[in-house]
């Protein structure tokens, strides 16, 4: 397969599951309320105590918070999707190996995440008056699709790994908060317990986030979103690997279809 | 050389009862079958359900692995090389699922078109091409969520063309669809071999694979219990007479008696309803029809009829036989494989 | 009399199909990362929160997120029950048998409650354990007492939102609306003296506010008797929670009848 081949199959594969997305109202609510009560229970809290600047940086990790909920939600329960919709069978028997399948869609997922940020950063705006102005608009015009891209393969990795588990959503689920908390999505890192921050530095969000805050709040976002991506691409690639081993037990164990 | 070649393949299944026991149940749904497909050919598979069509059609598709046994589609075995095999067959079955309900009918085949393999320059003129060859032009931007099974049916046979491949396979393709969806599905389908594609048809209607089949491999109990052209097939039915005879009460006394009786070749009841019929087969020559009624005298019969066999007698014939050598085989071994091997999942 | 031990009989034998029902697709792989993994995300995440903007105490958000957390599965499975029913097309059948409709439905709550009730009591003693809070041994009885008071209410409240949804469709979303609005309003991570006013008093009349209240003070070494109060107004408005989402339940399979959507039932 071409290298533009392999892109196509890619941006084609976003495009499509991204308007399958977009067009279930259903999802689309609740993935943008939900992370808004989160959102407001922290401004309550920060809006007590400290001051703009707290408020500020929950402000921006709050909004970030929707595009992980959409991922990690969804992406785990991706598998099983194609499965129920009878899809599966013919993604795993087309000549595009997996991965490439896979990663569209929880980038989709990730991308409908943004639907979410959006609605955050106008809540905290116009309810709590927490203006967010942006220092350097084209680094965070970029922070934000690198840290979605991210997210993506995060929920790529996420995908592959639980599919052999028909209730791995409930994994998936799990995962939601504790990368909220362990990311600095709400709180800085540097409160967590000293052995959690290695967990921190290995996961793209923490990096993305807090290239987001930087590039809006100024500081360096540049090696933060290297280091985004960097991850992302770790990610992917681990998931890559484990997407081969995964197969081959689906087709020994006859659980690519439901019947 | 063949273009399907399947030698000894079986499959088995082992399913957990519960996710809290340990006991897993095995399963063999594929019991060592053996077949070749030759090119240009329209195969059919022909099995009641639970027969195993599926799960061959499968491994033949590299969805499966086989537990044992060997395959090759267009010279490629299907466990080494699944990828090479994936590029060259396409991959169609029966019912409403399969395709993207949010997505238009166009989105759908763009989708596919795309994953297949099928170049930037060639999609729109094939993915029109393949909308006019299934009747589907002129609906094509509506969603998929409101096609009729019908219409679904046709895309799906669309989708599995896209990417031009040399083998078809259609697993149970006319399942569910109306008369008149199911005969036109069925002349897309031989309007297909006719432009050279080889197909490997699954079914469980007789009629359509004697309308449509070039040989027809009998498939029961995860065996082929017969090969042949339906011709061959009819052959093997072709003398003798069937007589069915109209029961209103128990014929299952009689069954026994009759099944032996000198010049009976088979016989079976078989629930019509409100009544049962004993068909029985009967050797060119023998008359049969007194001495049935003799053994049936206390049971009030209905009508009587004698006439010619046709292919599905045989086919129920074939597949009886079978069903009753596994109950057969079942009872013997306490422990042994069911005799009604369902598909179920690991 | 019989009429008593009958609705005691459905009230326990749908219990027990419920829970069968509940534990036949319950496997580990659901039930550590929901039912224990879940709650103490939850408390992680609040209490961190809370030391951030340095707000209330750990023991505050342990035993709010602790009792919230095993009452919104009661929430949802009201809705579930009827919605299940409703997809069997046996919910018209269930509201038209003369049997009493209160232990009915409730008694398919029960196994949930009960559920509620075990993974309260992990919650507070690993985050307590987490957190090194010191709540006096003798007060965690009454504290998950008071848990189950406050399931019940939300049990309740799942009941008004389930009738609800049959009007509305969109039963997940409702749901999970719910939830956010608990956890926003009832003082379980936001102190209710620091809430604007209005949210404060919206608080007073929804479910778990007087009972997570009762708990942190029981935490502090209250005696049963002295919440006895908090915990009255608790059982009080799930009561009332109760009569309100059965009258709007006949109301609508009333009206249903007359209008002949049969779609809804």
């Amino acid at each position: 397969m071409t290298p533009v081949g392999l892109l196509r199959v890619l941006a084609l594969g976003w495009w499509f599951h991204l308007k399958m997305l977009a067009r279930s109202a259903f999802n689309g609510v609740l993935q943008v309320l939900w992370p808004l009560f989160f959102a407001t229970i922290a401004f309550l809290m920060y809006g007590l105590g400290r001051g703009d600047r707290a408020l500020l940086y929950a402000a921006i990790g709050a909004s970030v918070m929707g595009v992980w909920s959409a991922v990690s939600t969804s992406a785990s329960g991706a598998v099983q999707r194609e499965r129920w919709s009878g899809t599966l069978e013919l993604l795993v028997a087309a000549p595009v190996p997996l991965p490439a399948v896979l990663l569209p869609i929880t980038t989709a997922m990730a991308t409908v995440g943004l639907y979410a940020m959006v609605a955050t950063l106008l809540w905290g705006r116009f309810l709590f008056g927490i203006d967010v102005s942006i220092e350097h608009p084209l680094l965070f015009a970029a922070s934000v699709p690198v840290t979605v891209l991210s997210i993506g393969m995060l929920g790529f990795l996420l995908s592959v790994t639980v599919v052999r588990y028909r209730s791995g959503w409930a994994l998936g689920n799990a995962f939601e908060l504790p990368v909220w908390l362990v990311c600095g999505f709400l709180v800085p890192i540097g409160i967590l317990p000293d052995w959690v921050r290695p967990i921190s530095w290995v996961l793209a969000p923490t990096w993305g986030v807090r290239a987001i805050r930087e590039s809006a709040l100024g500081g360096q976002p540049l090696p933060d979103l290297a280091l985004c991506l960097l991850l992302g691409l770790v990610y992917l690639a681990i998931g890559v690997l484990a997407a081969e081993s995964v197969l081959a037990s689906a087709r020994r164990n006859a659980t690519l279809s439901l019947s | 050389m063949p273009v399907i070649e399947v030698e000894g393949l079986r499959r088995t299944y082992r399913t957990r009862t519960s996710p809290w026991k340990r006991a897993a149940r095995e399963v063999e749904a594929v019991k060592g079958v053996d077949f070749a497909v030759e090119r240009g050919e329209l195969f059919g598979l022909l099995g009641p359900n639970g027969a195993g069509k599926t799960t061959t059609i499968k491994m033949l598709i590299t969805l499966l692995l086989p537990t044992s046994g060997r395959a090759s589609v267009l010279g490629y075995d299907v466990v080494d090389d699944p990828r090479e095999v994936r590029r060259r067959v396409g991959y169609v079955f029966g019912g409403d699922r399969g395709l993207y309900e949010r997505l238009s009918a166009l989105d759908n085949l763009r989708y596919f078109a795309e994953l297949y393999g099928v170049s930037a320059r060639d999609q729109k003129a094939r993915i029109g091409e393949l909308l006019e060859l299934v009747g589907l032009t002129g609906r094509e931007e509506e969603r998929v969520e409101g096609y009729s099974r019908g219409m679904r049916q046709r895309l799906h046979v669309a989708r599995g063309l896209l990417h031009k491949p040399e083998v078809l396979f259609l697993d149970e393709p006319s399942i569910g669809l109306d008369p008149v969806g199911a005969r036109e599905l069925r002349t897309t389908v031989s309007d297909l071999r006719a432009s050279g594609t080889t197909v490997l048809l699954t079914t469980h209607y007789m009629f359509e694979a004697d309308e449509l089949c070039d040989r027809i491999a009998v498939i029961a109990g995860g065996r082929i219990v017969a090969e042949g052209t339906p011709a061959d097939l009819k052959g093997r039915v072709g003398e003798g007479t069937v007589v069915e005879v109209e029961v209103f009460g128990d014929a299952g006394a009689a069954l026994r008696e009759v099944q032996t009786m000198t010049g009976v070749r088979s016989a079976a009841v078989e629930d019509r309803g409100h009544a049962q019929s004993l068909v029985v087969r009967a050797e060119p020559g023998a008359e049969v029809t007194q001495r049935v009624l003799a053994l049936l005298t206390g049971v009030p019969v209905g009508r009587v009829a004698t006439r010619e066999p046709t292919l599905e007698d045989a086919y129920v014939e074939l597949v009886g036989q079978t069903a009753e050598s596994d109950a057969a085989a079942a009872a013997g071994e306490p422990d042994g494989v069911e005799d009604e091997p369902e598909e179920v999942r690991a | 009399m019989t009429a008593l031990v009958n609705a005691a009989r459905i009230f326990v034998f749908g219990g027990i199909m419920s829970y069968r029902a509940l534990f036949h697709w319950l496997t580990p792989w659901i039930l550590i990362p929901s039912f224990l993994v879940g709650p103490i995300a939850q408390i992680l995440l609040f209490a961190y929160l809370g030391r951030s903007a340095g707000v209330a105490s750990d023991e505050f958000f342990v035993i709010g997120n602790a009792l919230q957390y095993a009452a919104i599965p009661c929430l949802f499975a009201m809705g579930n029950t009827i919605g299940d029913e409703r997809q069997q097309k046996t919910l018209g059948i269930i509201l038209s048998t003369p049997a009493p409709r209160v232990p009915l439905f409730l008694g398919r709550a029960i196994p949930v409650i009960l559920n509620g009730w075990l993974v309260a009591l992990f919650a507070l003693v690993v985050g307590g354990l987490m957190f090194s809070i010191d709540v006096p041994a003798s007060a965690y009885l009454p504290i998950v007492l008071v848990s189950l008071v406050a399931s019940f209410s939300c049990t309740g409240l799942g009941l008004v939102g389930a009738a609800l949804a049959l009007r509305v469709r969109e039963t997940a979303v409702l749901a999970n609306v719910i939830f956010g609005v608990l956890l926003v309003f009832c003082g379980v991570n936001v102190p209710l003296d620091r809430l604007p006013d209005w949210m404060a008093s919206v608080a007073q009349w929804l479910p778990l506010t007087h009972g997570i209240a009762a708990a942190r003070s029981l935490a502090d070494g209250a005696s049963l008797a002295s919440v006895a109060g908090e915990v009255g107004k608790e059982a009080a408005i799930g009561v009332a929670y109760v009569l309100i989402g059965m009258a709007m339940l006949s109301y609508f399979e009333w009206e249903s009848r007359r209008r002949a959507t049969l779609e809804v039932f």
